[in-house]
């Protein structure tokens, strides 16, 4: 695999859509390849830093219990 | 016979809303991404839940609920925020760094500890930055952890449209935090921009 093929496939391996053998091909690249590396570990950090950030808060008590009013 | 079916349904009914109201929270967060305004986002939830509960017959108990409650939001949101469903919107060659492009020029991919030092409130701006479109996708894959596959149902998109705006959205939003880190001085201006 060459850095090109492997950064077409950096989204899909980022997201565990690849199978083994791709994944495999991808993991064997990036661990050869410092600058493919590099901008893996960059989306890598995205995806974490977004997942973290967006994932905080409830939801307001008063619409829960509207909610439930509704629901029940 | 008649009351035996009443209180089955009744079960059902319940075991329904449980599991619903289960997912409150993170539909909550979701609504707040799409509308950027907690007012707004409640009245989204609302009207998400009061259609579920009128829509219950078509969910398949055992199924992905999360996905089908987003579904519910994400159309709603479409109908009653921006005025109806999204056409295919060609969000195609807005100003793409090609990944090249951004590999050949270092100056161009901050550090990966530069994401640390980046406050939470900005990635959340960053977030609420990109247009609707993809927007949703990076909801539903990084925020949610969906599949592509999933994705793109809740979506009613082919999983190819996910993956080009979940790319794209990702590109933006790299240059968003960049330009943040640059401008907030978490990085040194490489050069000049005379």
């Amino acid at each position: 695999m060459n850095c090109n093929g492997c950064l077409e496939k950096l989204d899909l391996y980022l997201d565990r859509e690849l199978t083994d053998a791709e994944l495999g091909d991808v993991r064997g690249h990036l661990e050869r390849c410092p600058p493919c590396e590099h901008r893996y570990l960059l989306l890598a950090g995205m995806k974490r830093l977004v997942k973290v950030c967006c994932d905080q808060g409830a939801a307001p008590s008063h619409l829960r219990q509207k909610l439930v009013q509704i629901l029940f | 016979m008649t009351t035996l079916v009443a209180v089955a349904e009744n079960r059902n009914g319940t075991r329904f809303a449980e599991e619903a109201m289960g997912h409150l929270d993170t539909l909550y967060r979701g609504a707040l991404r799409l509308t950027r305004d907690p007012a707004q986002a409640e009245d989204l939830v609302q009207d998400t839940y009061v259609r579920a509960l009128r829509y219950q017959h078509s969910y398949q108990e055992g199924t992905n609920m999360k996905a089908w409650l987003f579904a519910i939001m994400r159309n709603l949101f479409w109908d009653r925020f921006k005025g109806g469903r999204p056409e295919d919107v060609s969000l195609d060659g807005d100003g793409e760094l090609s990944l090249y492009d951004t590999l050949k020029d270092p100056t161009a991919v901050p550090e990966s500890e530069v994401l640390d030092r980046i406050a939470a409130d900005e990635v959340v701006r960053a977030v609420e930055r990109l247009p609707e479109l993809h927007r949703e996708v990076v909801l539903l894959v990084d925020v949610e952890g969906f599949s592509y596959k999933d994705a793109a149902q809740v979506l009613g998109v082919p999983i190819g449209t996910v993956m080009s705006r979940l790319h794209r959205a990702r590109q933006q939003l790299q240059k968003s935090l960049q330009d943040y880190a640059r401008e907030s001085g978490i990085v040194r201006e490489e050069k000049e921009s005379a």
